[in-house]
């Protein structure tokens, strides 16, 4: 290779590569969303985690169409800014990058709460200090192995997957042949039906348990055949989660445990649901279904709580690698100011970016550890913040960040149609309205705007219902929104208006690279027989 | 928590639903991993396969004329990759001013040196190596034979251009085998016997 020339991303992750991508970051998600959905929705669970299901579903296929059609790494925050432009891209970059630093924080915190099933001395509820110094060390040490440059390979991502696969399918098809009872879970739905404040509360946490979808588009750059694979990975990911999501919330509604409950805090009776979803066990509540299983339950209590903790971890790194690499992508598009690509001269690493956004896992970390380590916080939280729990906190700003991101995406996905409609996709989404725009033949989909007025239900369900993440989330973007406006006014770009971009010598390039030749000559034939409509038309 | 454990509750529902579930992420994951080949990837299955059938059994050819030890050492490596039967031959052409079975100790001992370091390449790459030393009136004659009875599937030669002949810019004998053997025939030209048109001109 030429001096001249850049080094391109090699493309060898495979199907199964892009699956265990997705799967380590979306596949921990119900570890942690399952105890907060429990505790806020009690007996419509299974319902919550349909309703966010349908949106996931919906934003599953929009990812899926869009990561096919533009095999590029940058995901959400590409396809918003080359739907809508450049401010909207950089706010949908921005959500994302909130999101990637709660997936640092909320993730290594439920790391530590999976781990305190077998060491006791870091749990929250009875060692809030401990279990506050292990996840702060757990961030800074995924940091510096990010800034190092050393990252888990694709290899461990994948075998991690496939463990856990197979021990999710066993807890839950031995605890649906061995424990599961339909009249119990009838009765715990008719008799512990949530109000509609906490039903909301519970659908905006259950989206919490589908988002890390991303990362396959992420990765979408190094995927060989990313315009036939990404299409299969994404719903099997999707499909598999979904299967997961609303098999555990029924699972835990209708069970009947190997184990007495132990009684709550003021000596009474507790259902299954409501001890999972209590604040000292919802950071962990896989990991006890996984021991109320008959027989499997004896071993599974050994080995979940550590295959748990291993697939958070990854989830928290994946945060810490990809909000490096979107500050990044977003830097190169002069979205952010140019520090974001500085790297390291000896490791390589964009240490910038790492350093700053894991900063930012760090003070949203302190701020969910303080109630529990000063009670006076925890008093001033109770007064101002509903007494939300540290990993409440955490959970709000992660459904803000996803909703309003995703928001976005749909958005882009209905522009693209329109405005873009000679990219070839290989895959679509169905049910879509053929239409004429701009002298092209265009089809408008119809699953983006249920998905969209599905996300911006919880959007508004998540600022209605979480105090933190209604003022917190927006601060976020705000104060992204001024940091735009300035660095964007200081170099002499447009602020409101979008930059100049050949997009369609771009798309041919991303083909060529991705290796679709052939939807690289479908493109090009398709521009070929537009410019000749225009040309006959004109005449 | 205690360890009293309770009854097992199985339902048919619940039966049912396991079933369900393990089937449902069992399929998912088969279709995933099992995506339509494109063309590019159909072209390189085919070649793959071509290539199974090409490197059954090598025959490796030496001779005064035709250098083939570097080839041994890649022979070798696909003989161990591909576990193909290996042959190395050495041909010592006797003119037709001598019987057939003239004594030639120069060529004699030139094939007992080729032979030996194919046998070490052999053996350093871990693969097991049949050699023998044919006299023949014609080298092209004698490999023709030879890979017929053998069945072999490959034949390598390596040249260094000699460029004696006319329209033979790689010798006589391994222009002959290539053009009429009915098996493949890979010929290896080391790059130094090489000679460019025109030299780059230097800064």
């Amino acid at each position: 290779m030429s001096k001249d020339q850049k080094p391109e991303l090699r493309r060898s992750v495979t199907p199964w590569g892009s699956f265990s991508w997705g799967y380590s970051d979306v596949g921990a998600d119900i570890f942690v969303g399952l105890g907060l959905v429990l505790g806020a929705a009690a007996g419509a669970s299974n319902v919550a985690f349909l309703f966010a299901g349908i949106v996931y579903i919906c934003i599953g296929l929009a990812y899926t169409e869009l990561a096919a059609t533009y095999p590029v790494a940058g995901g959400g925050q590409y396809f918003v800014l080359r739907g809508l432009g450049d401010i909207f891209g950089f706010i949908a970059g921005w959500a994302v990058l909130l999101d990637f630093t709660i997936d640092i924080a909320l993730f290594a915190w439920s790391c530590v709460d999976y781990l305190s099933e077998l060491l006791p001395m870091v749990s929250s509820s009875g060692h809030p200090w401990a279990h506050f110094i292990l996840t702060i060390g757990l961030i800074v040490g995924l940091c510096v192995l990010n800034v190092i440059g050393v990252r888990e390979s694709t290899a461990f991502n994948g075998f991690v997957s496939a463990l856990d696969i197979v021990s999710e399918t066993a807890i839950l098809t031995l605890g649906f042949l061995f424990a599961f009872s339909p009249h119990l879970l009838v009765h715990t739905m008719q008799t512990s039906w949530p109000s509609p404040f906490e039903f909301m509360k519970g659908i905006s946490l259950a989206i919490v348990s589908f988002v890390g979808l991303e990362s396959i588009s992420q990765a979408a750059e190094e995927t060989q055949r990313p315009a036939s694979i990404i299409p299969r990975t994404s719903v099997a990911l999707i499909l598999t989660i979904l299967i997961f999501a609303l098999s555990y919330s029924n699972l835990a509604l209708g069970m009947h445990t190997w184990h007495p409950i132990p009684l709550d805090a003021n000596g009474h009776a507790q259902f299954f649901w409501q001890y999972l979803g209590n604040t000292e066990n919802n950071g962990k509540a896989v990991a006890l279904i996984a021991k109320q299983v008959p027989y499997w339950g004896a071993i599974a209590a050994f080995y979940v709580p550590v295959l748990g903790a291993i697939l958070l971890l990854i989830s928290s790194n994946s945060g810490v690698f990809g909000s490096s690499r979107i500050a990044y992508a977003m830097s190169s598009g002069r979205l952010l100011p140019s520090i974001f690509q500085r790297v390291h001269p000896k490791f390589r690493t964009p240490t910038v970016s790492l350093m700053v956004f894991t900063g930012v896992a760090v003070i949203e970390v302190v701020f969910a550890a303080l109630p529990s380590l000063n009670p006076a916080m925890a008093t001033l939280y109770a007064q101002h913040f509903n007494g939300e729990s540290g990993i409440d906190f955490l959970g709000d700003l992660y459904a803000f960040g996803a909703a309003t991101s995703y928001s976005f995406v749909f958005v882009a996905l209905v522009a693209l149609r329109l405005f873009d409609p000679l990219s070839p996709r290989k895959f679509k989404i169905p049910l879509n309205i053929p239409l004429k725009f701009r002298g092209e033949r265009a089809e408008f989909p119809l699953i983006a705007v249920i998905g969209f007025i599905g996300i911006v239900a919880i959007l508004v369900f998540t600022m209605i219902t979480h105090p933190i993440g209604r003022i917190a989330g927006p601060l976020w973007i705000v104060f992204g929104i001024l940091l735009y406006f300035v660095y964007r006014k200081r170099k002499g770009l447009p602020v409101l208006r979008s930059s100049k971009r050949d997009w369609r010598t771009e798309q041919t390039e991303i083909l060529r690279r991705a290796g679709e030749l052939e939807l690289m000559d479908e493109y090009l034939e398709n521009l070929k027989a537009s410019e000749q409509r225009r040309a006959e038309a004109n005449a | 928590m205690t360890t009293a454990l309770t009854a097992v509750h199985p339902t048919v529902a619940g039966a049912f639903i396991a079933l369900l579930i393990a089937l449902a992420i069992f399929s998912t994951l088969w279709w995933m991993l099992h995506p339509p080949a494109s063309f590019v990837q159909k072209l390189a299955k085919e070649a793959e396969s071509e290539l199974e059938r090409m490197v059954g059994s090598i025959i490796v050819v030496f001779s005064p004329d035709i250098l083939s030890t570097h080839m041994m050492a890649l022979a070798a490596k696909l003989a161990r990759g591909e576990r193909s039967e290996l042959l190395a031959v050495y041909i010592v052409e006797v003119p037709y001013t001598l019987p057939p079975d003239a004594e030639m100790p120069i060529e004699e001992r030139e094939a007992l040196d080729a032979l030996g370091a194919a046998e070490t390449i052999a053996t350093n790459n871990g693969v097991s190596l049949r050699t023998e030393t044919i006299k023949a009136r014609s080298t092209k004659q004698a490999v023709l034979d030879l890979a017929k009875r053998e069945k072999a599937n490959l034949i390598i030669l390596g040249s260094f251009r000699e460029g004696k002949y006319t329209g033979a810019p790689l010798g006589r004998s391994i222009e002959e085998i290539a053009a009429d053997a009915k098996c493949d025939v890979l010929i290896g030209v080391e790059g130094k016997h090489g000679t460019l048109l025109y030299e780059e001109p230097t800064p």
